[in-house]
């Protein structure tokens, strides 16, 4: 294998853009002086949080969700190497869901889309929800997520809440999503009572009315 | 081959075709169903029945596989035995019609003297709309009484109608089993609101040659015990069944159902037992069930029960991760009044200073230390 050698102009560029960077994050760090409730953590966590933290700012993040998992760690007493690593994987998912969701996403929706990429959901799914719904879209992740939680396989829970986003308010989600709990308690599939529950749905009824259904009639001696 | 062994026939393979079937789309979910009846059929005197029925089924949106069993033992003594698998397909949709194609096979056998067994195929097209729809069918199979098998042809249609929880349904049937033919009406209903479901079906045999007549009429509740538990009671009226060999019989019947483990997730929805520990390895027992009240005009209250505590605390992002005592409410209730923003939040409970828990009523997350954490989300 080859090296190709990096042109000299190049070379220089990519040292500039460095220092820019760090300039940048100093700058960002001087503007913000760091978050007193990070005192909770030990100094070596603290100072890498805080590094984390001034990133995600000037990435344009919202750093409030950071800190609140550090602070979530130190509670729990977790070790600080733990606490930076669970910051830096908190940070790297609200970015893949700011890029999904776009640069006007609210800090809420970044943070609904961060738990649904973490529950399975990919960026395609949040691309598709927030060309389908006009208003805020952290409910409808919301209960992506729960669906999820409950057994839903992704791509149904996917396909039952983008079928609804767009025309259905945070509260009829809401009642969708309990709609679909109470169904599974009852003893339906994830994947069926998610059909059901999402009126409008083709074959919802018909699944209701089928011929197999008829043998299934609980109690009867 | 016996009714008996073809119901276990008939399950075993229903069974088998669960273990080989793969589909991303699709899932298994099983029930046992545990109860006690009492029961007249036509002809008899009222006998009470202990029962078993275990059943599987396996769904895909577009269709499913059912298998039932059901062991009865009356207090005479005697037992029954019926198997049933039944599956249902449907053809992707062409505008607003969509057909269906379904098989339906089963046996029973009651004491050493009757035995039964069918095997059954239908043809359905259903023309669909949002909340309404109609259906034709025909039917077609053999059906045996112990004797040598018999013919089974049938045509049925029916209609639909959804208005908010309610779902109405009216069908008529023209059934032909060997030399018995009859014609059955038939309305149901089905509705539910939180942990409740009923159901009710009215019907008439309106003619009938060899088949019996007669009003007959079913209602059934199910109300949601917890995450894998129903209280299921049923009683009623219903017609002899020339193709399964059922006799017509009254019945009051309260059973238990019981349904096994849905798949696991990195994450799952607690509702019943919440268990878990922090990255202290603690762990706990005590159970919590948080409710999150939310009123647009008021800050959100938080109210936690727990059966038996002395101090009960959380901590979520909403408090910057401090522990946060609640005040006692009375009847195991502890809560607190914050104001909380839209959005999702991360909660844990804390009894008695033992560990930190996810309460049932959050949606359980991995922390990313070790253990899990509760999920809400304010509207």
């Amino acid at each position: 294998m080859t090296t190709r050698p990096v042109p000299h102009g190049l070379r220089s560029l990519a040292t500039a853009g460095a220092l820019a960077a760090v300039f940048v994050a100093t700058a960002a760090a001087q503007d913000h002086p760091q978050d007193p409730r990070l005192g909770r953590l030990d100094a070596g966590a603290r100072s890498l949080v805080a590094v984390v933290i001034d990133s995600a700012r000037a990435a344009g993040l919202p750093t409030e969700p950071l800190v609140q998992r550090a602070l979530e760690g130190a509670t729990k007493g977790a070790p600080g190497s733990l606490i930076v690593s669970a910051v830096q994987r908190l940070a790297a998912d609200l970015g893949r869901a700011r890029a999904a969701l776009g640069a006007g996403a609210t800090p809420p929706e970044l943070e609904a889309g961060a738990a649904a990429l973490r529950a399975g959901a990919g960026t395609p799914v949040l691309a598709q929800l927030r060309r389908s719904r006009r208003q805020t879209i952290t409910v409808p992740l919301a209960v992506l997520t729960d669906l999820v939680a409950s057994g839903v396989p992704v791509d149904s829970a996917a396909a039952a809440v983008l079928a609804l986003a767009a025309g259905t308010r945070d509260a009829d989600l809401i009642d969708f999503r309990r709609a679909v709990e109470r169904d599974i308690a009852l003893g339906a599939a994830p994947t069926a009572a998610t059909a059901a529950a999402a009126a409008g749905l083709q074959s919802t009824d018909a699944t209701h009315v089928n011929a197999g259904a008829r043998d299934a009639r609980p109690g009867r001696p | 081959m016996t009714a008996g062994r073809r119901a276990w026939a008939a399950t075993a393979a229903a069974g088998w075709s669960l273990l080989t079937v793969r589909a991303p789309a699709a899932q298994t979910t099983g029930t046992v169903d545990v109860g006690l009846s009492t029961v007249r059929y036509d002809g008899f005197l009222a006998s009470g029945a202990a029962s078993m029925t275990p059943g599987v089924r396996w769904e895909r949106p577009n269709g499913a596989v059912t298998a039932r069993g059901t062991y009865l033992r009356f207090e005479s003594g005697h037992r029954s035995l019926q198997g049933s698998v039944a599956g249902s397909f449907f053809t992707p949709a062409a505008r607003r019609w969509r057909g269906e194609f379904s098989a339906a096979a089963g046996a029973s056998r009651y004491v050493e003297f009757a035995s039964f067994w069918h095997a059954v195929g239908e043809a359905r097209l259903h023309i669909i709309e949002a909340e309404r729809g109609a259906w034709i069918s025909g039917t077609a199979g053999r059906a045996s009484y112990g004797s040598a098998p018999r013919g089974v042809l049938a045509a049925s249609a029916g209609a639909w109608l959804r208005r908010a929880a309610l779902t109405l349904r009216v069908s008529a049937s023209l059934s032909r089993v060997g030399d018995t033919s009859y014609t059955d009406v038939e309305s149901s209903a089905h509705t539910g609101w939180g942990q409740v479901t009923l159901d009710a079906t009215l019907g008439g045999r309106v003619w009938s040659r060899g088949g019996g007549r007669g009003m007959y009429g079913e209602t059934s509740a199910a109300l949601a015990l917890g995450e894998r538990m129903a209280l299921l009671l049923s009683g009623g009226r219903y017609p002899t069944d020339p193709i399964s060999g059922s006799i017509a019989a009254r019945y009051f019947a309260a059973a238990i159902r019981i349904h096994t483990a849905a798949p696991r997730h990195t994450i799952s929805r607690d509702r019943t037992a919440p268990r878990g520990a922090g990255a202290d390895g603690a762990g706990t027992s005590t159970s919590a069930r948080l409710e999150v009240q939310v009123d647009r005009s008021r800050p959100v209250r938080l109210v936690v029960h727990v059966a038996d505590a002395i101090r009960v605390e959380v901590a979520g992002d909403f408090t910057d991760w401090q522990p946060l005592a609640l005040s006692r409410a009375g009847g195991g209730f502890w809560e607190v009044v914050l104001p909380i923003t839209s959005g999702v939040h991360r909660i844990d409970v804390r009894i008695d200073g033992a560990a930190w828990i996810v309460p049932a009523g959050a949606t359980r997350a991995p922390d990313d230390y070790g253990g899990d954490v509760g999920i809400f989300v304010i509207p």
